[in-house]
């Protein structure tokens, strides 16, 4: 089996996902916006002069029937084209790619932060038999996991920025601006990240092959980072790819807090503007995104892990 | 819960089961401990529905940013002086009652999904079943948010718009379960004695799913909290005016150094109220776990 | 003898912390001694203990369960109560485990070759690329064709019979002196089952090994003496072909009666009626009484395991063959 067949598997089954997802989503759009009142009015937003109305309207073909506009609708979606920016004028579509990489660079960190709190914490768990110990620890997660990330975003410049005055809470200004937003958004994904890797763990450390391991002479240490370990986190690894939408959101949220300049920061101040192509541009970039990622993770995982690859043969 | 067992990829099927393990403890002193807090939300946001407080929205600004316990205040005052325990207090009636709305329209449009995809032939399962996927792989928080920006702030657009993009979670639990309890022996009997398919449903399946309906409600609930006063945060929730606890946290980010109580106090109610629902979740899986291990 | 046995199992007993907060007793004062170029079968039913006293004698007992009395001499080392340390060394070192199931039994997401080039270089002091040669040497010894590229195979891409020899070529890589097999081949189809049996013996021959089996007739082909254990005791020991011919215990005489024979004329197989006993059961009567044909008023007591004859023991109030008038007394 080659790369190329199983890329070509994955895409086979999600690109109909992503069909149905993009037509969802444009659909849903532009009856929203239709249904919502004139939408030359909510593309010009609440003060505009009436010429500014006249002019989106004449633009964007909003006197001619319902189904002309659809159809004109999703053939520029379908030639990405979103339309100019409201506000600034500049392409919807290029100001949302600029962002891209402030967002995924903050992704990357947050999930760095997670693997770094989530695999020893998770095995130390998975293996700890104390009974009492895991109790209380079991106890800390399970309330951290009812803390939301804008919680613990405020939680923490509180601490760091009002109180110590260590760090700063403001933008993308070096690594020391980095540390909080991406422990931020680390805490959406992170304490379900502890209970997956120690359930896997644990799963793990009772199998048959652990007990094969040991009568070869493994120590607990061995067991664990040689046999154990690599088999939780393949599991563990694939929550990234079906969380990585709601990473997505977390993102949204860590951006607004930090006002980093990423796009879900541009999105949230787009919606508060009314800039209407730009967050149409920034609904379908996250939405391929996702998609890229998702089936991203679904041919690594296809290639990397042994038992996968028996189940596709 | 059992969420991961009937999905389209692979690599789905290797997670285990979420949220059951570990657990905090024992089933029942959760469940309590969980439900007596939940009840003094309750009763605490029927009676603000009865009688509003004036005092969170009237304040007096001589009395600004009084910390907790100053002066007779209880939970110290905002700064514009208003007392944050009746803020609070006033909120619940938004943040509660969206999340309770909200997650009723979950559990209730995913609740017929599911059943109608667990009972229908092929085609129409499979095109649940896509619809469901493609939701779930979608960020929530972004749908909502394009949503409400065209719909408008306020309760129903929020529970609507909420309860909308969580459906299919919801969906996807019933589904499996409903699977599950149409290959039980009890219903095959009754299959066989020619009782009629919608019967088997009222009679057999929805009573066993019982149990899951009402951990998803729980967990659902939490989820929902967490989303609107998330959205309200953003600035794209209830109306600017509204001390919905979201709203509240979102005032609070200019005045973290003067008074961080303002954030204190609705941080600390938003996570009470999830952790309760949590604990009430949790603790009801734990015990219909037990349950189906003794039957077993 | 005794001085020159690889293992020397002596009076051991094994218990878990029962819910009542006493203790049960899973193994009960096995005794048992394996010598150079001599297999060893370990017959009892799921339950009896067996499979304990093999992972005992890796010192693998599980958790909570514990060793509580008793020795377990390796090459004359006692090893109850040896450091991790020095027990991790001796395991897959000295003494090697070949395990039931080969498809659970492998780590999914190692190669063969990592697995046992693993465990040569932890007994071994010798270089990557050499612990893959020894691997492959181990591989071929075991008869996997194309060994070198079965170096970089997942345990899921062989066949149930090459996996298995695969697990024999694991717990051989580093030559132990001892090797246990527990139930190798009950995971196999039939007709695998008979050259693992061949390969096994050919492999534990050439060391000292012991085979746990439910399967007397498992045990009959390849071993030399056979231990019976029941309930966590032992109920007779004897060399194979003696204790075949002659049985003296009831119960080994029940567990010769279900097995199906072609060389005589028998007209049906009797299975030994009733249920094998809870380890929680009480230990103070006979265990076998319950089910026993010729439970009498002496079985009321345990009988302890006694020597009979030349080379066998039993422990019975009045074993098979004894004159009718002391088996009434």
């Amino acid at each position: 089996m080659t790369v190329w067949t199983t890329i070509r598997g994955v895409l086979s089954k999600r690109g109909l996902e992503l069909a149905i997802l993009l037509f969802a989503i444009s659909t849903l759009l532009f009856f929203l916006l239709r249904l919502s009142g004139d939408p030359a009015a909510v593309l010009a937003g609440e003060e505009a002069d009436p010429d500014l109305v006249a002019l989106i309207r004449q633009r964007y073909g909003l006197d001619d029937p319902l189904i002309v506009q659809y159809v004109r609708y999703v053939l520029s979606i379908l030639t990405l084209d979103f339309g100019e920016s409201l506000r600034g004028g500049q392409e919807a579509l290029l100001l949302v790619l600029q962002r891209l990489a402030s967002t995924l660079l903050l992704a990357f960190l947050a999930l760095i932060v997670t693997a770094l709190i989530s695999v020893p914490l998770g095995a130390w768990l998975g293996v700890r038999p104390d009974a009492k110990t895991r109790k209380w620890v079991n106890g800390i997660v399970f309330i951290f996991q009812g803390i939301p990330g804008y919680i613990v975003g405020l939680l923490l410049i509180q601490l760091f920025v009002v109180e110590l005055r260590w760090l700063t809470s403001i933008g993308n200004q070096g690594v020391t601006s980095w540390i909080l937003p991406s422990l931020t958004l680390a805490s959406f994904l992170a304490p379900k990240m502890v209970r997956v890797v120690a359930a896997n763990v644990s799963e793990a450390m009772r199998e048959d092959y652990i007990r094969t391991a040991r009568a070869n002479g493994a120590s607990t240490a061995d067991v664990l980072w040689r046999h154990a370990l690599p088999n939780a986190l393949l599991g563990a690894t694939a929550l990234i790819g079906t969380q990585f939408a709601f990473l997505m959101s977390g993102s949204l949220i860590t951006e607004w807090i930090f006002a980093w300049p990423g796009f879900g920061l541009l999105l949230v101040q787009s919606v508060e503007q009314l800039d209407f192509p730009v967050v149409q541009a920034a609904v379908f970039v996250i939405a391929g995104l996702v998609f890229v990622v998702n089936a991203g993770t679904d041919v690594v995982f296809r290639l990397i892990d042994p038992r996968l690859r028996r189940q596709q043969a | 819960m059992t969420a991961q067992t009937e999905t389209t990829s692979p690599v789905r099927s290797l997670l285990p089961r979420l949220r059951i393990w570990p657990r905090a403890g024992s089933g029942n002193g959760m469940t309590i401990v969980g439900t007596v807090i939940v009840l003094c939300f309750a009763i605490a946001t029927i009676g603000v529905l009865i009688w509003p407080p004036a005092e969170a929205y009237t304040g007096n600004l001589m009395e600004r940013w009084k910390a907790p316990l100053e002066d007779g205040s209880v939970l110290g005052t905002d700064q514009l002086g208003r007392s944050l325990l009746w803020r609070v207090a006033a909120g619940m009636p938004w943040s509660l009652g969206i999340a309770f709305t909200a997650a009723v329209i979950a559990i209730t449009l995913g609740t017929a999904a599911g059943l109608l995809a667990a009972w229908s032939p092929g085609p129409i399962r499979r095109v649940v079943q896509h619809l469901v996927d493609t939701v779930i792989a979608f960020p929530s928080l972004v749908l909502a948010v394009t949503v409400i920006a065209l719909l408008g702030r306020g309760f129903w657009p929020l529970a609507a718009t909420l309860g909308l993009a969580t459906w299919p979670i919801a969906a996807r639990v019933v589904y499996a379960e409903a699977m599950s309890i149409s290959k039980r022996d009890y219903v095959m009997a009754a299959r066989l004695a020619g009782v009629g398919s919608t019967t088997i449903l009222i009679t057999h399946v929805l009573p066993a799913l019982r149990p899951t309906l009402l951990v998803m409600f729980a967990f659902t609930f939490a989820d929902m909290l967490i989303a609107e006063s998330a959205l309200s945060f953003l600035g794209i929730g209830v109306p600017l005016t509204a001390p919905s606890w979201g709203n509240m946290l979102s005032e609070s980010r200019e005045y973290l150094v003067e008074a961080p109580q303002q954030m204190l106090v609705p941080a600390t109610a938003i996570v009470l109220a999830v952790v309760a629902f949590n604990l009430i979740g949790d603790g009801v899986a734990a015990k219909a776990r037990s349950r189906s291990r003794a039957v077993e | 003898m005794a001085d020159t046995a690889l293992l020397q199992i002596e009076d051991l007993k094994i218990g878990f912390p029962a819910r009542d907060g006493g203790e049960v007793t899973i193994v009960d004062g096995v005794s048992l001694s394996v010598n150079h170029g001599e297999i060893v079968g370990l017959v009892g039913e799921s339950g009896s203990g067996k499979s304990m006293l093999a992972l005992a004698s890796m010192g693998l007992v599980p958790r909570p369960g514990r060793i509580t009395a008793g020795s377990i001499k390796l090459l004359g080392e006692d090893t109850v109560g040896l450091p991790d340390r020095r027990m991790q060394d001796l395991r897959g070192g000295t003494i090697g485990m070949v395990f039931q199931d080969p498809m659970t039994g492998l780590n999914p997401v190692r190669t063969i070759g990592s697995l046992l080039s693993e465990s040569v270089r932890r007994h071994q002091r010798v270089s990557r690329d050499r612990a893959l040669e020894i691997a492959e040497a181990a591989l071929t010894s075991v008869g996997i064709p194309a060994a070198h590229e079965r170096l970089s195979v997942y345990p899921h891409q062989l066949s149930g019979g090459l996996r298995q020899r695969a697990m024999i070529a694991l717990a051989l890589v580093n030559d132990p002196a001892v090797i246990i097999a527990d139930e190798p081949t009950t995971a196999l189809d039939t007709t695998i089952q008979a050259q693992i049996l061949d390969l096994l013996r050919a492999k534990l021959v050439a060391a000292g090994g012991i085979l746990i089996t439910h399967d007397l007739g498992v045990a009959a082909e390849i071993c030399d003496r056979l231990a019976v254990i029941y309930h966590g005791r032992l109920v007779e020991t004897g060399p194979t072909a003696d204790l075949l011919a002659a049985p003296r215990h009831p119960y080994t005489e029940g567990l010769l009666r279900a097995i199906p024979r072609f060389d005589r004329s028998r007209p049906r197989l009797v299975p030994i009626p009733g249920q094998p006993p809870a380890p929680s059961m009480d230990r103070g009567a006979c265990s076998f009484r319950p089910r026993c044909d010729y439970a009498m008023d002496a079985c009321a007591k345990a009988p302890a395991l006694t020597p009979d004859g030349a080379d066998r023991s039993v422990a019975c109030w009045a074993p098979i063959g004894a004159p009718v008038l002391e088996r009434r007394a």
